[in-house]
């Protein structure tokens, strides 16, 4: 899966948490999920568990301990794909 | 920590949600509790509240809520007493229970927890009072601000 699909699957998901949908339309790596899109901490569980569902994947809490950022969770993402593949 | 707006934006029932957030023993007191919504907020008032000075003294960002390992000591209709340990540091808690919102102070000493003022208003947001507030919360309708002497550590969510 290429980064530019990743993120046009991560988008959606977080757009429903987003408290700032102004961030939401520059939505780009360096974009952080609290600071920039004023995603609440408790729906940053929510984040996660899409995420798990949208692709596939588990998320163990040493991987969610940096999910802070979209760069973090797009590396996140592709990780545990690959992982996932060699399986 | 406003419930309503928690209540509104957060359905912690959703599977998973538990075991992403709380320890087990945690999650063991809350399935087990009369009133699990209580101590679901409770729990991740006392763990941000903690987070605030843990991440700051430790010049760290995280998202890690189940190194927050809450516990509580005392708890009755309107207050709860307890603390939180991540990474080997101990944090005091106590926190106050109401209908619409739980309000936690926190501090790395059961000493200074003792004289922390705290300041609530619902709704709007007035100007400060006497001293600046050392610290903030705001949530949903909710804005707390805390007081305290200058120098210490201190917290609040």
């Amino acid at each position: 899966m290429t980064k530019t699909e990743i993120l046009g699957r991560l988008q959606p998901i977080v757009a429903i948490y987003t408290q700032d949908q102004d961030a939401l339309q520059t939505l780009n790596e360096d974009t952080d999920f609290i600071k920039d899109l004023k995603i609440n901490s408790a729906n940053l569980v929510d984040v996660v568990l899409d995420v798990e569902e949208e692709f596939g994947i588990e998320i163990d809490n040493a991987a969610m301990e940096k999910m802070l950022t979209v760069k973090a969770a797009m590396e996140i993402i592709e990780i545990k794909l690959q992982e996932d593949d060699r399986k | 920590m406003d419930l309503r707006t928690a209540k509104q934006q957060s359905n912690w029932q959703r599977k998973g949600y538990l075991h992403k957030v709380f320890t087990p023993a945690e999650q063991s007191l809350i399935l087990a509790s009369a009133t699990p919504d209580t101590l679901v907020w409770l729990f991740w008032s006392m763990k941000e509240a903690a987070y605030k000075i843990y991440s700051k003294e430790m010049d760290i960002r995280n998202f890690a809520p189940t190194s927050l390992q809450c516990t509580i000591f005392d708890q009755d209709q309107e207050t709860s007493s307890g603390q939180v340990i991540v990474c080997g540091r101990t944090y005091f808690t106590r926190s106050s229970l109401h209908q619409t919102f739980i309000h936690t102070i926190c501090a790395d000493s059961l000493v200074l927890l003792h004289q922390i003022k705290v300041s609530i208003q619902g709704d709007t947001h007035p100007a400060d009072l006497f001293t600046p507030a050392i610290c903030k919360s705001h949530h949903g309708a909710y804005l707390a601000q805390v007081y305290l002497n200058p120098g210490s550590l201190r917290s609040t969510n």
